[in-house]
């Protein structure tokens, strides 16, 4: 087992740097190719007239987790030197909700704001000043929110640890799951033409 | 709205999965963004006021290294950028211009721009992260902190759009 390829030190900062690049390129060529540097598509979802964001995200996630964990089953993929999200139930909850508000409000999210920028919109442009500025007031009230952010730990919890069941029972049923979303999306959009 | 020749979303979801699992497995750690927007309001305040950037505790993390602007995230949102502008370009997409719900003046634009990008940059934070870092990573790792940031963003993004109806109706 030798990936995560970086973490085996198979290569330094430097060249991580320019494979944030080149990752990062694919990244942002997919959003932008799929329709998610414009803001009318990215709220579609929210005003149930373009179901594009959950088609996208949901069709991502579980390409990459059928991939991580059969990487990882393979002993071809060392899961223990891979960094997961750690989970701060209340904190993400809230977070996540006011997050939401944002996004329908300024019709971008961090990654598909720089995608927005990218196609000429000068709008997000004004999202992402908006972005570091609501991190710089994080900052600034971190003493008063320190409590609450750090509430309601859960580590690195997952859905197969917390279940007890083999992830890919999670994974199947999370595709189960996706797969009658998008039947239903596709309906619904060929229906309103 | 303009019709445009985008690709088929689960084309681009299964390539942006591909992209994420290229980093999973090249560098051990998953797609992000906003932690980018936060690096550079830090270092941005410490070229304004270093003593007042050095007081605030969050930010001290972000300020530590030597040279903090040399972050891996910093190059892949650089790459985003990058990618991106090819996908527009190459497509006939690029278009300057100050995108807007239908009818919105330009003085409320700014106005939900700004206050929308605020609310994110706040809520990225507290989350530990945004659509990329938490939703997608942790959503594909099936971490528990992925699924219930984006079970409560469309909620919470459902109820605004509940609200104001017509904003981008």
């Amino acid at each position: 087992m030798t990936a995560p390829l970086y973490g085996y030190g198979m290569f330094g900062p430097d060249t991580g740097l320019v494979l944030a690049v080149v990752i990062g390129f694919f990244f942002g060529l997919f959003l932008e190719r799929g329709g998610l540097g414009d803001p009318h598509k990215l709220t579609g979802v929210f005003y149930l007239r373009d179901f594009t964001v959950p088609k996208v995200m949901f069709t991502a996630i579980l390409v990459a987790a059928t991939g991580l964990y059969l990487l990882s089953d393979l002993n071809l993929l060392d899961m223990k030197r891979v960094w997961v999200v750690p989970t701060y139930f209340w904190p993400q909850i809230v977070g996540g909700a006011v997050f939401g508000a944002g996004f329908v409000l300024s019709g971008y999210c961090p990654g598909t704001a720089v995608a927005g920028l990218a196609t000429g919109r000068l709008d997000a442009l004004v999202v992402m000043a908006g972005i570091a500025a609501g991190s710089l007031l994080f900052a600034v009230l971190y003493p008063y929110v320190e409590g609450f952010y750090s509430s309601s730990a859960m580590g690195l919890a997952t859905w197969q640890g917390l279940l007890g069941v083999n992830h890919w029972i999670v994974i199947a049923a999370l595709s189960a799951a996706a797969a009658a979303m998008f039947y239903f999306m596709e309906r619904f959009e060929s229906r309103d033409r | 709205m303009e019709k445009r020749n985008f690709w088929s979303p689960y084309i681009a979801g299964a390539g942006i999965g591909l992209a994420l699992l290229a980093a999973f497995y090249v560098m051990g750690w998953g797609l992000a963004a906003s932690r980018a927007y936060a690096l550079v309001a830090a270092v941005g305040l410490k070229g304004v006021s270093p003593g007042y950037a050095g007081s605030l505790d969050y930010f001290s993390g972000y300020l530590k290294a030597a040279s903090p602007l040399k972050d891996w995230i910093l190059f892949e949102v650089f790459g985003v950028l990058a990618g991106a502008l090819a996908g527009a370009v190459s497509s006939g997409g690029f278009k300057p211009r100050f995108d807007r719900p239908a009818g919105m003046s330009t003085g409320r634009r700014l106005t939900t721009a700004a206050a929308g990008g605020i609310l994110i940059g706040f809520a990225s934070r507290l989350s530990r992260g945004c659509t990329s870092g938490v939703a997608l990573s942790g959503g594909a790792q099936l971490a528990v902190s992925g699924w219930i940031f984006v079970i409560a963003m469309f909620a919470g993004g459902f109820v605004v759009a509940a609200v104001f109806r017509r904003l981008w109706s």
